[in-house]
């Protein structure tokens, strides 16, 4: 008996051992987890933890050190450029390992290795994009630079020297929680992290849209409620500047229809709304130090573990502060001890579809000005986790991947093979520009360098310490014909495709201009005299109402422009809500009268806590959608934008409309309020405020809530200039006085330490929800340091 | 006061197993010790338990009370806990089950030698 039971008992225990040592479905192996020395329980950091320490690394070629600030921020001093970078990999990898691998895997397409087939359609469609041939194609240049190719690997050298070093407890705890390990980095990897950002920031685009459209609107009609630029902007390059002659002849479009049409009335790409940023810099006449002060929040996606890790650099020739992306060298966004500069995206169309004609009953063949051309094929190889592997051929053409095919339909349907025809599969090197820029001197050395910065196309801010202030709307374009590219285009002509590349010192720029400031926060680039031709997705509201306050700015101070960043007057309020309550009228309940006469008297400010932020935005949602429903069978997705549509009522209530709905706008304010009290009923059981009902999400990578922080008590939305939507906004605002003495403040919704267990993973994100900021310490370049916020060191001998 | 140097044993011998083996040695210990003291099963199970909740839950300590529960916290909450401490005793008692089931075994077989 007693052999039974232990037989028994053994095949329990062993099976208890056994579940718990395997994931089931998504729940990761929970035995391996909870182990308290080598699971979950390592990843609990003392909140007092002693970060200094001593290091070997033979691959150093002189001795290094890291001065850690009270806030976690390293500051590397190196004696030459190896091994600043060797230590910036080796750093960002201590603190960020997992997200870096993520987010190279997100770029690449090989999420479903470690989440399995859910993540398959959206490895499938990074592959078809030619996401990987273009970070390729970009890594064989920045390997054919010496500078860039030391800079990377020197970074990847850094990195795999921590990675070899670490045994299963020191992994980061969400590669326990998912369950797969670490592996060694390599260049392709800071390619395809760049890639990713490039594919962010020019990834959205109205030409399969904007082709729809065309089918069902008249040109009028068109013209009308998608113009080209929105009237009134305040365009990037002040409007007025004298462009130089344009080097290029401008091509004229092809005479015969170059557009193809399309009968299939339901297709449609999902639009992502308004990524957006804000920049800008004020001349020393305009501030109260006399310096000029440079101010930059790029809005990304808010997420854990933040995109932005902050770092100061130092080596012979360099000394400068800022913002990296943890997975590739040097600082994106920062200043340095003579020159400041920020990035806004700037939304120049680089990205057009061309509609393949494929050779009948051959597969393999195309047509090209009535020849048979024959498709370049790239196996793509999609490994999924616990699932047989997959491999995607993917056709290249002359323009470019086809992206959508009847095998894989663009989001809606539409079947019709596309090419798509990216500057991001261009061999471009924007780490080169990094490296020029971290080391710039001066105005020229700085322009020498974002010329190396081709895609994403940005709208660059600049200011130094002699006092100059510049913008250029920087990026690599192509000499466009009238529209090329606004829509899908033919592409078995050659006359439809892509001509010869703009110099680039003919971007548009400005440097210190009359008006004393300059300011982009992603609206049209120049006004219509500058010589090429170009569209894009630009938008208003943020830029109307940063130059409004700008060009009032006399004796501005750090402080204000704080204030400014965190702004949340709606100029969209402020110009739209007298005319809703001007025709707003007709029987209403006490509470909706009592709503009425708040928004009359509320000062356009969409504070976190205000009711009437909440009662404008929900009414303004209703007055929009009702607006553009049923108008003309436009989709949803592809209404106009709020600041035409705000045009258009202000133009109806003057009396001159030709849209049907905007006829009567005493009907449309009833029935759109009327709509809108529902919704603020519900809304105002847990009482009526602006935050809690747009609920800013700063979300973990992995969409864990008990790692994420929602509804954050902070104002403002996308058309104010502290943009902070749902799960966009501003994702490191930054501040520099260019004085004697550069005086920088700067914070990003997040902390320095990737690990949740870390009280440095989300210690700044209080800050950033009430508009505070940190002072970031720049020191001197020198072996020695006296600033007493500097508590851990890093010693890292050869 | 035998059995409680045998929940000691346990517990010692089982943290230093886990430096360098992976988490299941919290079976093979306790089964191990099972076979050679000379306890009735009752006894055994007791010392397995203890020893492997004693270990567990004061590893787990080591950790969380430095960390001020920031982590703890978070991980109950992915584990639809309500709170750390309910988070704590179920780790250390699935530990101590895991230790006590084993020992029980392991005590059976020496009686059946």
């Amino acid at each position: 008996m007693r052999i039974v039971l232990a037989i028994v008992l053994i095949v329990i225990t062993g099976g208890l051992v056994y579940t718990l040592d395997h994931p089931i479905s998504d729940l990761p192996a929970i035995g391996k987890l909870v182990d308290p020395i080598n699971g979950c329980w390592a990843n609990a950091e003392p909140t007092g933890k002693n970060f200094t320490t001593d290091l070997k690394f033979p691959a150093l070629k002189n001795n290094t050190t890291v001065w850690l600030d009270d806030r976690l921020v390293p500051h590397i001093h190196a004696r030459n450029d190896h091994d600043i970078y060797f230590m910036e990999g080796y750093i960002h990898a201590s603190f960020r390992l997992w997200q870096m691998d993520m987010e190279t895997r997100a770029a690449a397409g090989r999420v479903s290795e470690v989440v399995g087939k859910k993540a398959f359609d959206y490895d499938r469609k990074q592959r078809r994009k030619g996401m990987v041939y273009g970070a390729e194609r970009s890594l064989q240049a920045m390997e054919s630079d010496p500078r860039t190719k030391l800079m990377m690997d020197a970074y990847s050298e850094g990195i795999n020297t921590y990675i070899k070093g670490l045994k299963y407890r020191d992994y980061p705890l969400e590669y326990k929680l998912m369950g797969f390990e670490p592996e060694p980095w390599t260049n392709i990897k800071s390619a395809l992290l760049l890639k990713y950002m490039a594919d962010d920031l020019t990834g959205s685009t109205n030409d399969i849209p904007l082709s729809y459209l065309r089918e069902i609107l008249s040109p009028e009609m068109l013209r009308l409620l998608y113009p080209e630029t929105i009237a009134g902007s305040a365009t990037v390059i002040p409007a007025g500047t004298k462009f130089d002659k344009p080097s290029l002849a401008i091509p004229v479009a092809p005479k015969d229809s170059t557009f193809p049409h399309f009968t299939t009335k339901d297709f449609k790409e999902a639009k992502e709304d308004g990524i957006g940023s804000n920049n800008w810099a004020l001349a020393g006449s305009r501030t109260k130090n006399g310096a000029a002060i440079l101010c930059n929040d790029p809005h990304l996606g808010l997420h854990l573990p933040s995109l932005w890790y902050e770092v100061q650099l130092q080596s012979p020739g360099m000394n400068v502060y800022g913002a990296t992306l943890s997975g590739a060298p040097g600082v994106i966004i920062g200043f340095n001890d003579s020159v400041s500069w920020g990035f806004t995206n700037n939304y120049r169309d680089v990205k057009d579809y061309y509609l393949i004609k494929k050779v009948d009953d051959d597969g393999s063949k195309y047509w090209f000005d009535g020849k048979q051309m024959s498709y370049t094929k790239r196996l793509e190889t999609i490994i999924i986790k616990n699932e047989l592997t997959y491999v995607d051929t993917v056709n290249y053409t002359t323009h470019g991947p086809v992206i959508y095919d009847r095998q894989f339909p663009a989001e809606g349907g539409l079947k019709k093979p596309l090419a798509m025809c990216w500057m991001g599969h261009k061999a471009t090197n924007e780490l080169l520009a990094v490296y020029l820029m971290n080391r710039a001197t001066d105005y020229e050395s700085w322009v020498d360098g974002i010329l190396n910065f081709q895609c994403p196309a940005q709208n660059m801010v600049y200011a130094d310490r002699k006092g100059n202030i510049a913008l250029w709307g920087q990026g690599q374009f192509i000499n466009k014909w009238k529209d090329q590219g606004k829509y899908i285009m033919d592409g078995s002509r050659s006359a439809t495709k892509w001509g010869d590349l703009i110099p680039m010192r003919e971007n548009p720029h400005i440097l210190n201009p009359a008006q004393g400031y300059v300011a982009s926060a992603n609206q049209c680039v120049t006004d219509a005299s500058y010589p090429y031709l170009y569209n894009g997705d630009f938008i208003e509201f943020r830029s109307w109402r940063i130059n409004q306050v700008l060009s009032k700015t006399q004796n501005a101070s750090i402080e204000d422009m704080f204030a400014l960043q965190n702004d949340t007057y709606s100029t969209l309020a402020a110009s739209t809500l007298p005319v809703m309550l001007k025709n707003l009228s007709g029987d209403f309940s006490t509470t909706e009268k009592a709503y009425i006469e708040q928004l009359k008297k509320w000062d356009y400010q969409l504070k976190a806590d205000g009711a009437e932020g909440a009662l404008f935005q929900i009414w303004w949602y209703f007055l929009y959608n009702r607006t553009w429903s049923g108008f003309s069978n436009v989709p949803a997705l592809f209404y106009p934008l709020p600041e035409r549509t705000m045009q258009l009522i202000l133009e109806a209530d003057s009396g001159k409309t030709n849209i049907p709905q905007l006829a009567h706008l005493n009907v449309l304010m009833k029935l759109s309020f009327k709509e809108a009290m529902d919704s603020v009923a519900k809304a105002s059981n847990s009482g009526l405020a602006w935050y809690k009902v747009k609920n800013t999400t700063v979300k973990h990578l992995t969409n864990l809530p008990a790692f994420s922080y929602d509804h954050l008590k902070i104002g403002g939305w996308g058309n104010t200039v502290n943009a902070a939507k749902s799960n966009h906004g501003p994702s490191w605002r930054m501040v520099v006085q260019m004085g004697k003495e550069i005086e920088a403040y700067g914070v990003y919704p997040g902390g320095q330490s990737g690990n949740p267990g870390s009280k440095y993973y989300a210690d700044f994100l209080p800050k950033w929800v009430e508009g505070k900021y940190n002072k970031l310490i720049f020191l001197p370049n020198a072996d020695t340091q006296t600033n007493t916020n500097l508590i851990y060191t890093w010693t890292a001998h050869q | 006061m035998r059995l409680l140097i045998f929940i000691i044993l346990i517990a010692i011998l089982s943290a230093i197993a886990e430096m360098s083996f992976p988490w299941w040695v919290i079976a093979i210990i306790p089964f191990v010790a099972g076979i050679f003291i000379n306890k009735k099963g009752g006894a055994s199970f007791i010392a397995g338990f203890a020893g492997i909740a004693l270990f567990w839950l004061v590893a787990v300590l080591i950790k969380d009370i430095p960390n001020e529960h920031i982590l703890s916290r978070k991980m109950a909450t992915i584990f639809k806990l309500p709170n750390y401490g309910l988070l704590i005793l179920v780790v250390t008692v699935l530990g101590g089950l895991i230790g006590g089931l084993a020992a029980w075994a392991g005590s059976l077989l020496r009686k059946v030698n």
